[in-house]
């Protein structure tokens, strides 16, 4: 089993952690069994983390934290396994109260996994504050994002991770699936031969795989509601071997050589809001 | 009295399903529940719902729509911005206001993205 050392982030922008996200899966063969070594870390965020508990979880790949200082933290967050049902999840709540455990998402749950899902959110947003149009705004990305998994992935397993940093005042959260990916879905439901690159373009621009003119707006506008209304920090999406990285209004495509991620992630980060926020914009 | 048959039926979507409503497969469960009860007239009770997504909002009305030969559905008790995402995404079924999005994003190469964590 090849060990793979996760190196440490430059710094804790996003960028910073999809660079070391990437370094940490380059080269990797696809569902290569792996013994991951944390013991670099003395930071993580969800976006780099969620995938490794993703990975670990669907190729039975094991980690190792040595003598990290964040290995008390990945305890409390219940990394690698995750939670996936609601006493599991309201357990560890109460035992770690400001840390929301990984949450696995499993499809055939049905409503138990809907009700996982609404209390992850409900977390989330009472983290947050009460702030007026705060739970719209929260529960809107990460209920269309989650749905999407469930609808487009063919895969019947989802992960999603926040963690809000109070120091720093702002929340991050990543949503992940190890399906086939966009450009697979649009080969698949349409017959479009895409590249990564291109595929992440077609659904930004609302060009659903499925016929209804209706639909197909769901990543978009989740996006527009997490830059614009959350005024977020930083939205990040990568599928197969390319990305997109949103921040202050720049929408970069970049392609990520000899790296694939089998499936979707999605990591973006927002501050804790400070005045009533509107998502109705987007819903027309 | 006893003769009397209650016409409606009420299903408490908190119940049956969760308090915030995200994902189209969810709206399988409800309709099966539907399929299952004999009254012709069925209330959606949204009492307790704190959100529905737009997904689940378009599921919920393609399945009203797919059962109106067979009963009568009414939703009700939803809040405000329930009743209001519902009542936008219906509204887009019949006239779509939607445009779609402008998406021209920059094409970048990665070591000059990853410099630019170090700015």
């Amino acid at each position: 089993m090849e060990k793979i050392i996760i190196p440490k982030p430059k710094n804790d922008s996003l960028v910073a952690q999809l660079e070391s996200l990437y370094k940490t899966f380059k080269n990797i063969q696809p569902r290569e069994n792996l013994n991951f070594d944390l013991s670099l870390l003395n930071w993580v965020c969800p976006l780099l983390i969620l995938p490794v508990s993703a990975y670990i979880n669907n190729t039975r790949s094991s980690c190792e934290t040595g003598r990290s200082s964040i290995k008390s933290y990945l305890e409390k967050i219940g990394f690698p396994e995750g939670v996936d049902s609601i006493s599991l999840f309201q357990q560890r709540v109460q035992r770690h109260k400001s840390f929301i455990p990984i949450s696995i998402l499993k499809k055939e749950a049905g409503a138990s996994r809907e009700r996982l899902e609404a209390l992850f959110s409900e977390k989330i947003y009472e983290i947050l504050g009460s702030v007026s149009g705060a739970q719209n705004a929260v529960c809107y990305p990460i209920a269309e994002l989650v749905t999407n998994i469930f609808e487009h992935s063919k895969k019947d397993v989802g992960f999603i991770f926040g963690q809000f940093y109070p120091t720093k005042n702002y929340l991050d959260i990543c949503i992940i699936d190890c399906g086939r990916g966009f450009a697979a879905a649009y080969k698949e439901e349409k017959g479009l031969k895409l590249s990564d690159v291109d595929a992440i373009s077609e659904v930004m621009r609302g060009n659903s795989v499925k016929p209804e003119r209706e639909r197909g707006y769901g990543i978009w506008t989740s996006k527009r509601i997490i830059s614009d209304v959350l005024k977020g920090g930083g939205f990040v999406l990568i599928s197969g071997s390319a990305g997109l990285i949103a921040r202050n209004k720049k929408e970069r495509l970049v392609s990520f050589p000899k790296f694939y991620w089998q499936g979707v992630i999605i990591a973006y980060r927002i501050p804790k809001p400070s005045g009533p926020l509107d998502i109705s914009q987007f819903l027309e | 009295m006893a003769n009397i048959k209650k016409t409606h039926k009420n299903l408490m979507i908190s119940d049956l399903l969760a308090s915030i409503i995200s994902s189209r497969d969810i709206i399988d469960i409800l309709e099966k529940a539907i399929k299952k009860i004999d009254n012709k007239s069925v209330d959606l009770d949204f009492s307790n719902v704190k959100f529905v997504s737009r997904s689940a909002a378009h599921a919920l009305l393609l399945m009203k729509e797919r059962l109106q030969t067979r009963k009568d559905i009414y939703f009700i008790n939803s809040n405000k911005d329930v009743a209001n995402m519902l009542r936008v995404v219906a509204a887009n079924r019949i006239v779509s206001q939607k445009k779609k999005p402008d998406f021209n994003p920059e094409k970048i190469d990665i070591n000059s993205l990853f410099k630019e964590a170090l700015a």
